[in-house]
Formats: structure tokens, sequence, C-alpha cells
């Protein structure tokens, strides 16, 4: 079965769409914008590997795998920096920290 | 030949030491001797490169080259992991090795916290400096160029004193902005010859020979010379010398002093003047005239200082100006003195500094008017100081006399006025120097100090870089029969 | 040949080596001592070996040292009539007077120090005397200068002391801008620094640029040699212990600049120019020297001041062309004046360490062995007919009468006066010094006089006697032959020679102005006028005398032209163009962009929340508008 690219983009377009807006809807809540931000990362991925696909050459699934392991590592800091975070100051809403502002 | 790749251990055994520092962060005297020994090694893994020498030269190596590495590394980019070794980088190896040792051991006692973190960053430094002298790839010199600035940023900025962070930052922009603009520079002439030759390469030896219109090669040359200006430091752009020496803690210093300045006119005699052969020689009236303005200038104002350690700052900014001066030049004669003289000013140098830390250690100032009549005092510690201040004052037999001679010596032929002018700088240093000496050694003491003379750790410092003081001041023969094949070459006469 | 020239420098240096490093803990006292001396008067045997064994000019190669492609420089040493003679005197004098010096600093818990530096000073004046090339010459020149501070500064606690010490190595250190431009130039011009191939290259270049060499050179020679105007290092140089003041004066440090013109008188006395330049600042030096010693009331600062003025006779001769004559008066002043010198040391370590001559009288009875050499030097320095001193010094002026012309003939006159003045003072110190009474507050006249160590007195002897019948190295030609004189002849130099007639003429003449200046300065100051007239100038000084006291008052001029005004600009320098020009701008320009990254910054909240709006919004924006421009 074969997906014509077209048909990929919109998906992964879509996709990063949902993403963007989960991102900007929740963005107050840490753990809604790690969400987004995964949806979107997926939504490229996605767009590595159908171009992969139709240009018939490997290296978009190559990335496609890195990415994978990317986000598995920063989800997994970002995650213990969120409990860490939580710990702190008993909230995930990012507007509570802003020390670096000044 | 040596099978191992020789240059590549050389260059990366202080770094791989440097990491296994950070395994002994709450073990302070296992991570002193650990980096003592690392140093050692380096040290006597840089002075075997001497004997190199003889051996063949290398295939594909460049004409002068005994030591030579090329492997590709970035193949798309055409950046290649070029290393090589010619009499010039293993008299500055040599030089890193021993001064980074002595920067080790000047801060045996004096460091007190995070002292595996202070002899970690000394030693990461010390890779990038070697990285600086052996690199043959603009992009690779550009990497370890950064490199050493890191260590150093924070060499001042943790350990360093009075106004320290400020220091730190300043040392920090200004090469900075010197060395992004002469990464500009290197991207341009990548550009350049790729387009004419189709061949992009960071390959020192393959961009030499590369064709520029007059504008555009004083454009890039002026960004190379504006980063080396800076490290040099050549006068208008030497402020950040001063404060980063007087804040930096003594290994800083000597490190700075010793090592980095030299990095400036390395990269000006490696890359500048091959490079761009055609804007040097419009530019070197300005280099020669900066030159010889730091040397007055600078000699000048080190009169006035308060501070011991600004006193050696600006002597610095002195002693360099000859360098620059010879390399304005560009004579053979002048061109082998100013290598000489950077080897002798960072021995020199380093000496004072490491001198001024030990007073410091003791008395916790640096202020000329705090001491007086130390002689009688510390009698070993006096004799050891007049020697290194004569030899700063360029006394004939002592190192420095000997560089500048034939600096001077090489110059006169091409710039006259300059060289007569510069022939009044070699006595100002002398005026600052016995005012020094007088104020600091002689007369009464003006404070009660309690001072306790050398350990036998200072002796044995000191003892070294008097010996390699007075030996290069009698007899520079075997340095200057190594730096002849390259400087033959740069400059294009016979060997 | 090769092994006595090593030696003649090596011992000296391996003596002030060995002395430093192993001095006061490993050696005892007399050891150091035996060393330092043992080591000059094996340097002067090993001269008298090579003197021996001289027979014609010899260059030897020791070894390398400054060699960069064709510029080279090597330890190479050059023995010729002229170096040979001079490391004489200096190994002999010197010798003796290191062993004056073990007297004299046998209190001094630093004579380590001392006997190591009086020994490096020995070495460095010899590398100096017996360099073939310039740059090895300028190694022992600058290593004398160090040495002379060292030394002059040795007594450091005084501030007076170190900074006199100071003065001297700055302001010849002056001087050796000269020399300095003066190798490099050469160096281009001929391509070789080798003294002896200089010399015989000369006729290869202009007779402007020889001119522009010599008086290059000419600079060097005023620092070292401490001539107008470089003369204010030496008066102040008497800080040091008196050894070293004789060895200064004496044998080392100030005659180098005069050598240093004999030596290249070849190539540089080809040009009238320079020669009327050396004539004129020896004769000025010598009549400046002269009228400052006149009114001195330090013994040790007469002195130097006599040496100032002597050593003008010596560039006098040069300037003249004569350098026999020149290097005999070199030779014989090095007798008298270390003779007078340490005759002083003597007096004033019985005086205990009062130099000031107006509160001394009546020595000649307390230290007779101490008066009679003393006297010896002073007439010598008066140039009495037939001691040594007459003749040198009327060699000189001969040769000035020789040269003729109205320029020569005044210099000549200016010698003659000059040389008036030098009896005058002369006489006039040993009167004040030795005759008469001790005064009645000092402890001398209480019978608690200090003992000298004999050493000293002995050392003083075989100087007088040089000094006294020394003339018998060069006697004029109707009265033999000067040994020195056929010795000291190169082949192809042509030094006139006066007719006989004439000689004597000009000798009666000076012997003449000598007796005139003793006597000028017996009924001024002898038998009973000497109390008077000392009451008269204990008063401070007015008018004329004290302007020569204070040396034509060249040392407040300089101070108030050059010295004030470099350190005045030093600090000027520092904190207003370079902290407060350089740096303020870049500093300012550094807190602009601060400035402006904070009022960016003031404008953000640092809400996470509102920075992801902005960044979605930008990138809308972003977007929109390359779609905008595809589409």
């Amino acid at each position: 079965m074969i997906v014509p690219l077209a048909h990929v983009l919109v998906l992964a377009a879509v996709l990063f769409g949902l993403g963007l807006v989960c991102t900007l809807v929740w963005r107050s809540n840490v753990i809604m914008l790690l969400i987004g931000i995964e949806i979107m990362l997926n939504a490229a991925m996605l767009v590595f590997v159908g171009g992969s696909n139709h240009w018939g050459v490997a290296d978009g699934q190559v990335f496609a795998l890195i990415i994978m392991a990317m986000t598995s590592a920063e989800v997994s800091l970002a995650l213990a920096l969120v409990v860490y975070l939580h710990r702190r100051k008993n909230t995930v809403n990012v507007d509570e920290f802003r020390e670096l502002k000044d | 030949m040596i099978p191992v790749p020789f240059l590549t251990l050389l260059l990366f055994l202080p770094l791989a030491g440097s990491l296994l520092l950070l395994a002994m962060t709450r073990r302070e005297s296992l991570a002193r001797i650990t980096a003592l020994t690392i140093a050692l090694a380096e040290t006597l893994l840089a002075c075997s490169a001497w004997f190199c020498q003889g051996s063949t030269t290398p295939q594909a190596a460049p004409p002068g080259f005994f030591l030579f590495l090329d492997r590709p590394w970035i193949e798309t980019l055409g950046i290649r992991y070029t290393l090589g070794m010619d009499g010039i980088s293993l008299l500055l190896v040599i030089l890193t090795a021993f001064v980074t040792t002595i920067a080790l051991l000047v801060s045996w006692r004096s460091i007190k916290e995070r002292v595996a973190l202070h002899f970690l960053l000394i030693l990461a430094m010390e890779s990038g400096i070697i990285g600086v002298f052996l690199s043959l790839d603009l992009f690779l010199f550009y990497l370890f160029w950064e490199l050493m600035l890191i260590p150093m940023f924070f060499l001042i900025g943790i350990w360093g004193h009075d106004r320290n962070i400020y220091s730190a930052v300043k040392f920090f922009l200004y090469t900075m902005i010197g060395s992004l603009l002469m990464l500009l520079a290197i991207i341009g002439i990548y550009l350049i010859h790729g387009q004419q030759s189709g061949v992009y390469s960071f390959g020192l030896s393959e961009l030499i020979g590369t064709n520029f219109s007059t504008a555009t090669g004083l454009w890039l040359y002026g960004a190379f010379l504006l980063a080396f200006a800076v490290k040099f430091p050549l006068v208008p752009l030497h402020t950040w010398l001063p404060d980063a020496h007087t804040d930096a803690p003594t290994a800083g210093s000597v490190i700075l002093a010793g090592l980095l300045l030299k990095t400036g006119a390395y990269g000006l005699i490696r890359f500048g003047y091959p490079l761009f052969p055609e804007a040097a020689r419009t530019l070197t009236p300005l280099l020669i005239g900066l030159a010889v303005a730091g040397i007055l200038y600078a000699s000048w104002i080190a009169f006035a200082q308060k501070d011991m350690k600004r006193l050696v700052a600006y002597s610095s900014v002195g002693h360099m100006g000859f360098v620059a001066l010879g390399i304005g030049a560009w004579t053979p004669v002048a061109l082998s003195g100013s290598l000489l003289q950077m080897i002798n000013h960072g021995l020199t140098t380093t000496a004072l500094f490491a001198m001024v830390g030990m007073l410091d250690e003791q008395a916790h100032t640096r202020q000329i008017e705090d001491y007086g009549g130390l002689w009688s005092k510390i009698p070993i510690y006096s004799a050891f100081f007049v020697l290194f201040a004569m030899a700063s004052a360029g006394l004939p037999g002592l190192n420095n006399f000997v560089g500048e001679f034939l600096i001077l010596t090489g110059s006169f032929k091409v710039a006259q006025l300059a060289t007569v002018l510069a022939f009044i700088g070699v006595i100002l240093p002398l005026v600052y120097t016995v005012r020094l000496i007088q104020e600091v050694l002689f007369q009464e003491e003006r404070r009660p100090l309690s001072m306790t003379d050398l350990s036998l750790r200072e002796i044995l410092i000191l003892t070294f870089l008097a010996l390699a003081d007075i030996v290069i001041g009698m007899h520079p023969a075997p340095l200057l029969e190594v730096l002849k094949v390259p400087v033959a070459l740069l400059t294009g006469g016979a060997p | 040949m090769k092994l006595y020239l090593e030696l003649i420098i090596l011992l000296p240096l391996l003596g002030g080596i060995v002395n430093l490093l192993l001095g006061g803990r490993l050696l005892p006292r007399r050891l150091t001592e035996l060393l330092a001396c043992a080591v000059i008067w094996g340097s002067f045997a090993a001269t008298l070996g090579a003197a021996a064994s001289y027979t014609a000019p010899v260059t030897v190669e020791l070894g390398s040292w400054l060699a960069a492609f064709d510029f080279k420089a090597p330890f190479t040493l050059y023995l010729d009539p002229l170096s040979l003679s001079l490391c004489l005197m200096i190994t002999f004098v010197c010798g003796l007077i290191h062993i004056y010096a073990v007297g004299y600093m046998k209190d001094d818990p630093s004579f380590v120090r001392f006997f190591a530096l009086l020994n490096l000073f020995v070495a460095a004046m010899l590398v100096l005397i017996l360099a073939e090339n310039l740059p090895l010459l300028y190694l022992g020149w600058e290593g004398v200068g160090f040495c002379s501070y060292a030394l002059i500064g040795f007594w450091y606690r005084k501030p007076e002391n170190a900074t006199a010490g100071r003065k001297a190595f700055i302001v010849t250190r002056i001087g050796d801008i000269g020399l300095g431009i003066a190798i490099v130039w050469m160096f281009q011009l001929f391509g070789s620094v080798s003294i002896t191939k200089l010399n015989s290259m000369g006729y290869l270049m202009p007779i402007g640029v020889i001119t522009a060499l010599g008086l290059l050179m000419l600079l060097a020679a005023m620092g070292k040699s401490a001539q107008v105007p470089l003369m204010v290092w030496l008066p102040d140089a008497m800080a040091g212990p008196t050894p070293v003041s004789a060895q200064i004066h004496a044998a080392t440090m100030v005659t180098a600049g005069v050598y240093l013109l004999m030596r290249m008188f070849p190539l540089i006395g080809v040009s009238p120019t320079v020669t009327a330049a050396i004539a004129i600042t020896g004769a000025l030096t010598a009549f400046y020297g002269a009228t400052c010693a006149l009114v001195q009331r330090d013994l040790k600062r007469i002195l130097a001041y006599s040496t100032i003025s002597q050593i003008g006779y010596m560039m006098l001769g040069v300037g003249a062309g004569a350098i026999t004559a020149s290097t005999f008066h070199l030779l014989e002043h090095a007798f008298f004046k270390a003779l007078l010198f340490l005759g002083a040391g003597c007096v004033i370590t019985a005086m205990h360490h009062e130099q000031d001559i107006f509160r001394m009288g009546g020595l000649r009875r307390t230290i007779p062995g101490t008066f009679w050499p003393f006297l010896a030097g002073a007439v010598c320095l008066a140039g009495v007919p037939l001691t040594g001193g007459f003749f040198s010094k009327d060699g000189i002026l001969g040769a000035v009468w020789l040269k003729g012309g109205g320029f020569y003939g005044t210099l000549y006159f200016v010698g003659l006066i000059t040389a008036f003045i030098t009896a005058v003072y002369a006489i006039r110190m040993v009167l004040i010094v030795f005759a008469g009474e001790v005064p009645l507050n000092h402890s001398l006249s209480k019978g608690e006089g200090k003992p000298l160590p004999r050493i000293m007195e002995w050392s003083l002897i075989p100087l007088a006697v040089l000094g006294v019948f020394g003339g018998l190295l060069n006697l004029p030609e109707y009265l033999g032959s000067g040994v020195l004189n056929s010795f000291l002849s190169q082949p192809g130099s042509h030094e006139g020679m006066l007719p006989h007639a004439t000689e004597l003429l000009l000798q009666g003449v000076a012997a003449v102005v000598a007796v005139a200046g003793i006597s000028t300065a017996w009924f001024r100051y002898g038998g009973d006028r000497r109390q008077q007239r000392l009451a008269l100038e204990s008063a401070p000084a007015r008018g004329i005398s004290a302007f020569l006291m204070e040396g034509w008052r060249v040392d407040a001029l300089y101070d108030f032209m050059f010295v004030r005004p470099y350190k005045w600009l030093s600090s000027i320098l520092w904190q207003w163009v370079d902290e407060g020009c350089i740096d303020d701008t870049l500093d300012r320009t550094a807190a602009l962009f601060g400035r402006f990254g904070h009022w960016i910054g003031a404008r953000g909240d640092g809400r996470v929340s509102r920075s992801l709006i902005g960044m979605a919004a930008g990138a809308a924006l972003m977007i929109g508008w390359l779609a905008w421009v595809m589409l």
C-alpha cells in the first residue's frame, strides 16, 4: 500500500497544529507543554519517514530513530526537572518560575 | 617515525588527564599529584619530540615539518584533523608543557578550594594551547583557539581576587570579539578558495597561495590581525591584560603571560603572513608602528604602577611589542629573534609572576608601598628576584637580551626609525625594574611583615627557570638552530 | 694562548659564581675572601703568561653565542697590545683592591655578596676588554653596569645609596642606546660585528656615515666614562664601599668608554668631526670635573670629580689621535686613582666613617702608613714633574698641541688651565686632611684611633710605586725610549712625534703650571693659613662656590628637565590615557550594551507562557511572510 507524500504531509501538518495548540492553550502547565512538544516532534518525524519513503533513501528513517532516542532522553530529563520543580514550589505552573528574569 | 599517533597523544594527554581529575574532586592531594604527574609526562613527551627532528620528513608533510598527521574529520566540509610540528611549534609546545608544570607547582598550596577543578582547568587549557600550536587546519585551529579561552575565564572568575568577575568578562569579551571576526575571515577564505579552485578545504597548506583582490585581502587579514592583536596585545587593545593579570590567581597570570600571549604572535606568523602576504606587507607599517608605540607606551606606564602584578603586566605589553616589531620586520634574523623572544618572555614573565604570587601568598598584598627591605629578610628570594628582573630588563647574558638584540638587528634593515625608537624602549624597562627592586628589596621595611624565605618547592621552580634564563642567554645556539629551517621557509631566505 | 685567555676571564667568573652559590653557609669567611683574591691574582698570572707568550695579535674563538642566519657574534677574544696592557692593569689593580677589601670589609656581614659581585665586576670588565666583536663587548659593558649598580647600592638600606646605584645604571644605559644603534647599524652596513673587521672596512663608507657612527659611540662613551653631559652618576657613585669606588673609578667601568673609542678609533678616527667632538667633550669634562673638585668637602667626592676630570683628559687624548698617550694616562690614572681611593678608605676607616675633610686634620702623624702613599698619589694627580702623572698628562697635552690650529690650540689651553686647577685641588685635599691638628672634638684626638688592618696600608705601597715611577713605562723620546709606546704603536698607525725641543718646552710649561698650582694651594691652605681658610669655607657655600659644589647644578637641571616630567607623564599616561581614555571608552561601550539589554529585558515579565505566545506569533508572522513571498 502506497500512501502519497501529500497525505503524509497533511497528516503531519495537522499533528503539528494539534501539538502547537496544546502548548499554546495549556501554556502554563509544564506537563502539557511537554506533551505538546512531543506531538510536534512526532509530526516532524512523520515528515522524515514520509520523505524517506518517497525518495527511497534511508537517511530519513535514521533521523527518525535518532529523534526517538533523543526524545526519550529529553523527556526523562524534563520529567526529572518537573519533579524537582514540583518539590520546590509545589506547583507545575511555569509562570511561577521566573527567577532568571533578574 | 613513532608508531603511535604521537601528536594526538601529545595533544590529548592533558585533556584526558583533566577528565581523570573529574573523578577526584573530593581528594585534593591525589588530584594534585595526578595533575602534576600528567603535566610532567606531557613535558617529557614534548621534550622527546625534540629528538624526532633528525628523522626523515613524513610523507605529504609540508616542508619543514618533521611530525605530521593528517586524517579526515568532517569530510563534507573539507575539515581535516591536520596536526604538524616544525621547529616553531616544537619550541612553543615545550614551553607550554614547561610553563603549565610550573603553573601547577605555583598553585600547589595557594589554591585551597576546589583544588581538583583548578588543576583540571589548567590541564584542559594546556591541551587547548598545544592544539593551537599544532593545528594546520584553520577550523581545528579556531576550535582550539576558543577552547583555551574557556578555562582561563573560569580560572580568573573563580579563583581571582578583587574585581575578578569584571576582569574575566572583559578578557572574554575582548578575545571573543577578535576571534569571532577571525572565524568570519576563516570562512571567507574557505569560500573564496573553494570558488577559485573548486576544492573546499580548511587546510593551511591548501589555502596558502589563494589569490585575493587587494580589498578582500585587507579585510580578511585585518580580521585576523585584530584577533591576534588582542591576544598579543598591541597597544590600543591591551587594556584587558592589566586587569586580567592583576585579578587572576598566580597560575592564571603565569599561563596568561607565559602562553596565551604567545598564541597571538604564533597565529600571525603561522597563518597571518603566509595566507595574506600582500595584505600583510601593506599593513606592516601599522604593525610596526603599534609595536613601537606599545614598547614605549607600556614601559612608560609600567613605571607609574603601584601594584606589582600590574607592573609586570604592563612590562609584558612592552616586551611583546618587541616580538611584534620582529614579526613586522619579517627578516630572517628579526623573525628568529621574535620567536626566541616569545620563549624568553614566557620564561621570564612566568618567573616574575610566580615570584609576585609568592609574596602575595605570604603577605596578602601586592602593593609596592607595603614592602621594602626584603633583601635582609629573604635573601634567596631577593637574589632570584633580581636575576629575573634583570633578565626582564634585557641584561646581556640573560635570555631577553638575546631575543631583543636579534629583533633589533633584524629590523634595522627594514625600519630604521622604528628600531631607533625601540632602542630607547630597551632602557625604559630598566627604569621601572630598578625602581621595583629598590622599593621592594632595598631600603628599610615599610610595614612589619613576617616573611619566610623560599620553600624547597619554590626554589626548585625558580632554579629551573633561572637555569633556562641563563642557558638561553649564554648559549641560544641550539634554539636558533631549531628555528632556522622554519624561519627560512617562512621568509623565503636560504636556511 | 687560548688557555691563558680562557683563564683570564673564567677565573673571576667562577670565583664569583662559587662564592655566590656556596658562600656564607658552606664556605667559611676566610675561604671566601681567599677565593675572591686568589681568582683575581690567578687571572693576573694568566695575563702575565699571555704577555710572556705574546708575539702578535691573536683571535681566539671560545664558542658560539649569537648566531642567526648571517648575523654572528661568537665568544671570540682578541688580544693585542691595547687589550693586553689594559688586562695587566685591571687584574693587577683589582687584585690589590680585593686584598684591600678583605681588610676594609672585615666587619661587614654581607661579605659574600660583596666579594662575589666584585669578582663578577672584574670578569665583566675583562670580557669588555678582550671582546673581539661588539655584541660581546656589549655583554661586558652591561655586565659592568649591573655590577656597579649592585655594588654602589651595596648598603641598600639607605635610600640614597640605592638611588645612587640606580642612577648610575640608568644614566650609563642612556649612553648604551648609542652603542646599540651603532652595532646594529654597522651590521647593516658592513655585514659584520667583528671589531677587527670593522676597523679595516671604514674606507668603504662615506665620511658622513662614519661621523654618525662615531657620534653614536661617543654617546655610549659619555655614559660609561661619565663625560659631559652624562657625568651626573659618577659623583653619587661613591656611595658604595670604598674598594668599589676604587674599582669603578680606577680600573673598571669608567675607562670602558675611553677604551671603546680607542678600540674603534681606526674606524671612527677618520672623521675629523668625530675627533673634534671627542676632544671637545674631553676638554669640557676635564675642566668641569676639576672646577667641581675645587670646592668639595667630601673626600670621596673630590676624588670622584677628579676622576671625571682625568677621564676627560683621556678623551681629549683620543680626540687628538694620541691613543698611546691616552692609554698611558689611563694606566697611570688607574694606579694613582686606585691609590687615592684606597688611601681615602684608610682615612675614612681611621676617622670612623667620617668623610667630611673639614672635620679631619693632623692625620700625617696618626696614620703615617697611609699619609705617604696618599701623598704620592696626590702628587701624581697634581702632575708634579717627574712623577708618572706628569709624563702621562703631558703626553696628551703634547699631542693636542701637535694637532695645531685654533681649535686644538684652545683645547690645549683649556687642558693647561685644568692642570693648574688639578694641582690646586689635589694639594688642597692633602693639606686639609693630613696637615694641621686633629680636630679637638674628634675621638682621634683622645687617642682612640681605630687601628687600621695592616693589609689595607700594605696594598697601597705597590700602587704608590707604580704611580710615581710609572713614568718609566713611557719615557719621552729624549730620555730614552717608551716601552709602552713601542709596544702599543701598531704597524700602520702614525701618531705624530713632537720635536724634542718642543716637547721639552711643553713639559717645561706643564711643570711651571703644576708648580704654580701647588704654590697657590700652599698659599691658601699651607701652614697657619689652614685654620683660617677652614673657618671661612665651613660656612654654607654661596654664589660661585655653591654652584661648583653642586656640580654646576646639572643634577637639578636634569631633575627638572627629564626626571620629573618622566614620572609625571607616566602617571598621566596611566591614569588619564590608559585607564581614562582607552579603557573607559570600552567600559562605557560595554555598559551601553548592558543597559540596552536591561532595557529590552524590562519589557518582558519572565513568564514562559507569554514567551510561548510571542514565539508562536513570531513564527506565524515569518511563515506568513514567506508564504506571501512565495505565492
